[in-house]
């Protein structure tokens, strides 16, 4: 049994997580197997706070108002000009604490193109009764004029028709204000007043995006990616690569969005996933035309002009090699940038190319198979029902005695899931492409064997878990049942040793010695991917 | 009347007034239609365009001045910026960083003053650009003052 867990005295596990509707405290007069028992389900620590939560429709105002107090509080500042300072640095209290404490408030407000200075309104710069609006030309008297914090004043007509564009552009969260060159985000309360005046439908909707933008400018909440949706989100408090269940029961990468992937990392998955589809018209498309922005990840068209391309949250980068970049560029180069794009244009060579396909398929059927075999697997929990209902009939059985077995079967599908992404992981880690920088042909063969043997023998014993759980064991006796019992637990405890070795393996030996690239995997979770808890707070 | 309209009419009573102002530019508004709009600018001095009459098509949409017009040239320039064959204008104040205060007038400067100054970051003319990052500055002007002279000056005899 490894040595990573010894087995607790007191040990009043929760068994919450699991499907079957009871909790169970878990008193066998067989103290082997309570012990055995112990080790499969690791202790959860008393006092460990939920790290992902669910933000429900209900309870995202109250989400954003927590962090926008924050920061209203330090700063001493409205409503409205937190929100901007929070949506310029993606909702990141310690980012906006980090450059305060850095860069003084002038450059913090500057950044994200706020303006609190007191300008004095129009009515006291000058005295005349009416003004001249530089966007329509048209003489209006001082009422119909609104002036913003940076001090520039138009008519109001212009600034409704103004933010009406940029609302329907989807530029609800930084509109700035008219003037050239003047970067200032319009105050949202007279933009709101205004608009409203016009159209309240389109008010309601930059109301609702400027709520959103707490999901949608944010690192650590994502939306569920659900489809149809949900209406969820989720918010992650600790600030590293994880993987999540929603509320909905749907499981995925917080980093990438797309289904919980590991031991696979993010840019393999994505690589894999497109591989594996059709190569239908959209993918090609997509796949051509468009390309992640660095900084918020959504995808980006490139509608025009030159290789420069900013996204629509403001990040400029190249369009060649999709980095992040500044946005003063010459003609040779791109500020402070470098792109090595003749890299990958690289000739391939035809003749490779079959080979390439058979190492494809090798790895594309195992991965296939692993999945299948699960979906097969998910029936055994109903056949399992069944049969302890026979064993509870004829004899004192009831199903709180079997816990161990579904306990096997959560254990079985957790392994069988990983197992089947180690094969897409295997493709990529070991082609000679991805990290051809990285190491040389001797190192990746050893470092091959090193991981395949790790895997077969994960591959093996969750076979033989999968075989003991298939058993007929409606058909034994007592003491028959005892040794499977037995069994099963064992052969647990063992597989989510191998499993946890395979993730130390791929997370140390193999993806951390990468000099040149960073693949980061999700860490191998014991108990199955973490259920976002459910917020606690309603919202007032 | 729409915005767009009534701002159009205002430039172009402004342009009617200052005619002489500068005598750089022609602008001129389409009889028929107040949203086409074609302006004729001399190529600035001390630049292979000096001598040069350019025409320009300006197609203003009805969203305007709060979305930029569209600008191309009509009379063929080698210009690194400008598209060779379309005339499309790759400027930055003509695509994100436009702002309503800006006018039909005050494009068409900016536009003189992309022509005095070639901006290297948005090549549309490759073989311009290429003139020009290689350094070989003479053979950049040779090619655009030929193209000037063939293009944009009145034929002589």
């Amino acid at each position: 049994m490894g040595e990573y867990r010894s087995s607790d005295d007191d040990y009043d596990y929760d068994y919450d997580y699991y499907d079957d509707d009871d909790e169970v405290d878990f008193v066998d007069d067989d103290e082997n197997a309570a012990e055995l028992e112990a080790a499969v389900e690791p202790e959860i620590p008393p006092n460990s706070c939920p790290s992902s939560k669910v933000i429900t429709k209900e309870s995202l105002l109250a989400a954003q108002m927590e962090d926008l107090i924050r920061v209203m509080d330090l700063l001493s500042l409205k409503e409205q000009h937190a929100r901007t300072l929070l949506i310029h640095y993606r909702w990141d209290v310690e980012k906006v604490l980090a450059v305060l404490v850095e860069y003084g408030k002038e450059r913090l407000f500057a950044k994200a193109g706020l303006t609190i200075v007191e300008t004095d309104d129009v009515s006291s710069s000058q005295v005349s009764s009416s003004y001249c609006c530089n966007i329509c030309f048209d003489d209006v008297s001082l009422e119909e004029i609104t002036t913003m914090d940076c001090g520039h004043y138009f008519c109001n007509s212009c600034w409704t028709e103004h933010f009406i564009v940029k609302i329907n552009e989807g530029q609800s969260r930084r509109i700035t204000c008219m003037e050239h060159k003047c970067n200032a985000i319009c105050d949202e309360s007279k933009i709101r007043c205004l608009v409203r005046a016009r159209n309240s439908d389109l008010a309601d909707k930059f109301d609702r995006f400027m709520l959103e933008s707490y999901i949608e400018d944010n690192k650590r909440v994502k939306w569920c990616p659900s489809v149809p949706h949900c209406g969820n989100a989720i918010r992650i408090e600790v600030d590293e690569l994880r993987e999540v269940e929603c509320a909905c029961g749907l499981q995925f990468c917080f980093r990438c969005s797309y289904e919980a992937h590991s031991p696979c990392s993010c840019y393999m998955w994505d690589l894999w996933s497109k591989k594996c589809q059709d190569e239908s018209e959209t993918v090609n498309y997509i796949a051509v035309h468009t390309k992640h922005c660095p900084k918020c990840q959504k995808l980006v068209e490139k509608n025009g002009g030159c290789n420069l391309v900013s996204c629509i949250c403001g990040q400029p980068f190249c369009w060649l090699c999709g980095a992040a970049t500044g946005s003063d560029h010459t003609w040779t180069s791109i500020a402070g940038h470098s792109c090595g794009r003749y890299k990958e244009d690289r000739e391939k060579e035809t003749e490779s190319a079959k080979r390439s396909l058979e190492r494809y398929i090798h790895y594309y059927s195992r991965y296939e198979a692993h999945r299948d075999s699960s979906k097969l697997e998910s029936k055994m929990k109903e056949t399992m029902q069944d049969n302890i209902k026979i064993l509870e009939e004829c004899s004192t059985a009831s199903s709180k005695d079997f816990v161990w077995l579904f306990n096997g079967v959560d254990r079985l599908f957790r392994s069988r899931r990983v197992l089947a992404y180690s094969y897409p992981f295997a493709y990529y880690m070991f082609d000679g492409d991805l990290f051809a920088d990285e190491m040389t042909k001797g190192e990746r063969e050893m470092k091959q064997n090193l991981f395949e043997d790790q895997q077969q023998q994960f591959e093996a014993n969750i076979e033989k878990l999968s075989s003991f759980l298939d058993e007929k064991f409606h058909l034994y006796n007592e003491d028959e049942i005892k040794d499977l019992k037995l069994r099963v637990i064992a052969l647990s405890a063992t597989t989510d040793n191998l499993c946890r070795n395979l993730y130390e393996c791929i997370e140390t030996d193999l993806l951390g010695s990468l000099k040149h690239s960073v693949h980061k995997i999700a860490p191998y979770n014991t108990n199955g991917i973490e259920k976002a808890s459910l917020p606690s707070y309603q919202d007032t | 009347m729409q915005a767009s309209r009534a701002r159009l009419f205002k430039e172009y009573k402004e342009v009617q007034r200052e005619k002489s102002a500068d005598p750089d530019i022609q602008l001129v508004c389409d009889d028929s239609n107040i949203f086409k709009w074609t302006a004729l600018i001399k190529g600035p001095s001390e630049t292979p365009y000096e001598g040069g009459v350019f025409q320009l098509a300006f197609a203003v949409p009805e969203q305007y001045p709060l979305q930029p017009p569209q600008v191309r040239f009509l009379t063929k320039i080698f210009h690194p910026n400008v598209h060779f064959k379309t005339g499309e204008i790759c400027l930055d104040i003509l695509k994100n960083a436009w702002s309503p205060a800006w006018t039909l007038q005050s494009v068409c400067r900016a536009i003189i003053a992309l022509m005095a100054h070639p901006e290297p970051d948005s090549p549309l003319n490759c073989d311009s650009g290429n003139l020009l990052r290689s350094g070989d500055i003479r053979g950049f002007q040779s090619m655009a003052r030929m193209y000037t002279r063939l293009a944009a000056m009145p034929k002589k005899g």
